[in-house]
């Protein structure tokens, strides 16, 4: 299981939130650059179509397999209570020929993404890892050099932490409390629910770009 | 070493008993001014407090070396600050009756005696000296030919300028600071606020991400274009072959793919059988709220306890291959037009999830994307589909005296596997009404909306699969009535307006379907919804 929240902030501030999110966590930044195979199960599979995720870590020397299944969300009267959105994950390594499995198997491709942007990993009170991305859409099959953003001007901030079903709601208020450092630049809700944008951001980006010299870390 | 200019306060402590230790026969008195100037008592208790807060601030330091803890650094620097302060109004205030006296070492050792005359001077290093005199060149440059009082004069008249200067910068400075509302102490009154246009520009962007990173909307791509490109990217050379790749895209499969992803994510709005979008009252996009995504099968829920009409309406295995024979058919036979144009319907607004949910709530148990394809296409496919309607509809209505066996319905649904074409729930409704027991109300209400729809253009449909029992009575009427093959929103709207005035709650629900289908902003249709579950889970 997995705790998630998102949100979004305009591009112009990214670098802001990442000073911030340097000085919150108190480690480096990892580069995140992820082809996302979505995988939707055909009818051979069951009535029922599932989706399974593939994401390639080319950030890596050698790009990385990861298979991932997101489930439904908790649902009932404690979920709606909590800020952020709990549903179970499956996720593992795989080889690179999981690609060629799965299409063997009778999945097929239904979208591909490339998300590329930071991400920082840390440890507060649980493993949380905030990644800040932009979503970029390929025009041709498997065109990972012609990707271009989807939004140009906003980029997906999404916080996830993983959970088991007895320590969720530790899990959920951390990262809930972890998301009050970031209320200056962006509003965080759960996947679904939109936000807007934080008004004021621009002042507290000037202030935290001006704070550091300005310079990237 | 007392003899220090920073160690002032031992300095004025030291002066006078000096002068009186030394000549002791002379009983020397200060004079009464400088002494009053002087005012050595207070000097001593601010330089005893200024050593007890310094001994205090050091004693903490070394507390917190011991425990290994880090100071308050804020309030460490206060604490600093405050103690130079004091230090440096007692040296202002020692400095200005330092000239009455003059240091006289007391304690002449061997460590100090060397380096005494150093300390006693008055003159300048080397270093400072030469700065000095390069400063007082500078300053002096092009008039010190001249005599001292022009020089004088000059120098004024520079330092006059210089101070204009200043005040003019102070004057701008405190201008801004009333502009911009930082000369008061509170901060900044005015929150900047975004304009409209930009505002919606940003939302429409960030639905635009989230449904794209949630869903995948925005990120397919159209059938005709998915082909292998010949170069690969690194990652993908070798896992992906020529031969391998096509077989998995595009092609009709890929269609059928592609068509129940979209419906499984709107499905997955309409079906979150939690309760959850019912409980909002402001309608979220369409995609918004869906939390159980594709990824989690709605239909999952199909079988179990929780939905109400489990066991009756599942229909025998015979009749499910056989529906999804006829459904694939019919999906192969849509025009690619179509679905494009159920796509784009799909990524409407609001309204159609808000409105379709209740009804879609009770479709729990059938196969899944033949409910799918119904709710959002206008063409429906299944009859599992339309049975569970019928069914909705017998409920919810008061027309219907009893409740139809779901028996007969299933018993039906060998008549109904040619309709694959429907265009309406109203149609489905009024099958409904024709399949059961045709009293006279239902029959008079058929009339009234055959009467409506025979404005609507007669188009053919396909008809595909055995019709077995073409010659019931209640099928002809269908047949007739059920003119509308591949209907465009215009005909539903039309037909929706004319079946207004027609019967009670099946045109309700009917408007509700069609709302949820058609994405008409029927807000109306809300408080209907509650009901028909309550009906439905009866």
């Amino acid at each position: 299981m997995e705790c998630v929240v998102q949100g979004i902030i305009e591009t112009q501030h990214v670098e802001a939130l990442q000073i911030l999110l340097q000085g919150l966590c108190g480690v480096p930044k990892d580069r995140v650059r992820v082809h996302e195979f979505c995988l939707k199960s055909g009818p051979n599979l069951g009535v029922v179509p599932s989706e399974v995720r593939l994401l390639c870590d080319l950030a890596q020397p050698t790009p990385t397999w990861t298979v991932r299944h997101a489930g439904g969300a908790m649902r009932g009267a404690g979920a709606e209570q909590l800020s952020v959105l709990v549903r179970s994950v499956v996720e593992s390594k795989v080889s690179n020929n999981a690609l060629r499995f799965f299409y063997a198997v009778g999945y097929k491709l239904d979208h591909e993404l490339l998300k590329i942007g930071f991400a920082f990993r840390f440890q507060r009170v649980v493993p949380i890892t905030v990644t800040v991305t932009s979503a970029n859409r390929m025009p041709r099959l498997h065109a990972i050099d012609d990707a271009v953003p989807l939004t140009p001007g906003i980029q997906l901030v999404e916080i996830t932490a993983p959970a088991a079903g007895d320590n969720y709601n530790e899990v959920a208020a951390a990262v809930s409390s972890f998301c009050e450092y970031l209320v200056p630049l962006l509003h965080l809700s759960k996947p679904g629910v939109s936000t807007g944008i934080v008004p004021t951001a621009a002042a507290a980006a000037s202030s935290l770009l001006s704070n550091s010299g300005g310079k990237a870390i | 070493m007392e003899a220090d200019g920073g160690a002032a306060p031992s300095q004025g402590q030291l002066a006078p008993p000096a002068v009186e230790a030394v000549a002791p026969p002379k009983v020397e008195r200060l004079n009464p001014v400088v002494q009053q100037q002087l005012n050595l008592e207070s000097v001593k208790t601010r330089a005893l407090g200024l050593y007890k807060t310094i001994s205090h601030i050091l004693e903490d330091f070394e507390a917190f070396a011991r425990s290994n803890t880090t100071p308050k650094w804020q309030d460490a620097l206060g604490q600093f600050s405050m103690v130079s302060m004091d230090l440096f109004n007692i040296v202002e205030d020692i400095k200005n009756v330092s000239k009455a006296f003059v240091v006289y070492p007391r304690n002449v050792n061997a460590e100090n005696a060397t380096i005494l005359p150093v300390m006693l001077s008055s003159k300048l290093l080397p270093e400072m000296e030469a700065e000095d005199t390069t400063k007082r060149e500078q300053l002096l440059l092009g008039i010190s030919g001249l005599p001292v009082h022009m020089q004088i004069e000059k120098l004024k008249t520079r330092i006059d300028m210089i101070g204009a200067a200043c005040e003019a910068a102070e004057k701008v400075i405190s201008d801004c600071r009333k502009a911009y509302g930082l000369g008061s102490r509170q901060g900044p009154t005015l929150v900047p606020t975004l304009d409209k246009v930009q505002a919606a520009k940003i939302q429409e962007q960030e639905n635009l991400l989230r449904a794209a990173v949630n869903f995948g909307e925005g990120f397919r791509i159209p059938i005709d274009q998915r082909q292998l490109p010949t170069s690969l990217p690194s990652h993908l050379a070798d896992v992906l072959s020529f031969g391998d790749g096509a077989q998995n895209l595009g092609d009709n499969a890929g269609a059928y793919g592609k068509n129940t992803s979209s419906f499984s994510s709107n499905q997955g709005v309409l079906q979150t059988a939690g309760g959850q979008l019912i409980g909002r009252s402001v309608p979220s996009p369409s995609n918004a709220v869906s939390f159980d995504n594709a990824s989690t099968p709605p239909m999952a829920y199909a079988n179990s306890p929780r939905s109400g009409t489990n066991i009756m309406n599942t229909p025998s295995p015979q009749q499910q291959v056989q529906q999804q024979q006829q459904q694939r058919q019919k999906i192969l036979q849509l025009p690619h037009q179509q679905q494009l144009l159920v796509q784009q319907q799909l990524r409407q607004s609001s309204a159609a999830g808000v409105l379709g949910q209740g009804v879609m709530s009770q479709l729990h148990d059938l196969t899944g994307q033949t409910q799918q394809k119904l709710q959002q296409h206008q063409m429906s496919y299944s009859q599992p589909m339309l049975q569970q309607q019928f069914q909705n509809r017998q409920l919810q209505t008061s027309h219907m005296p009893h409740n139809i066996a779901q028996n007969q319905i299933n018993q039906g649904s060998q008549l109904r596997s040619h309709i694959n074409q429907f265009s309406g729930s109203a149609n489905s409704a009024l099958f409904n009404a024709a399949q059961s027991s045709p009293n006279s109300q239902m029959i008079t209400n058929m009339s009234a909306s055959m009467q409506s729809q025979s404005l609507l253009p007669r188009i053919q449909f396909g008809l595909t699969g055995g019709h077995t029992q073409r010659n019931h009575p209640s099928q002809m009427l269908n047949d007739q009535m059920f003119g509308m093959g591949p209907s465009n929103p215009a005909n539903m709207i039309a037909m929706q307006q004319q079946q207004q005035g027609g019967f009670g709650n099946i045109s309700t629900h009917t408007q509700n379907l069609q709302s949820g289908m058609v994405n008409l902003p029927n807000t109306t249709q809300n408080p209907n919804f509650p009901q028909q579950r309550q009906q439905n889970q009866s």
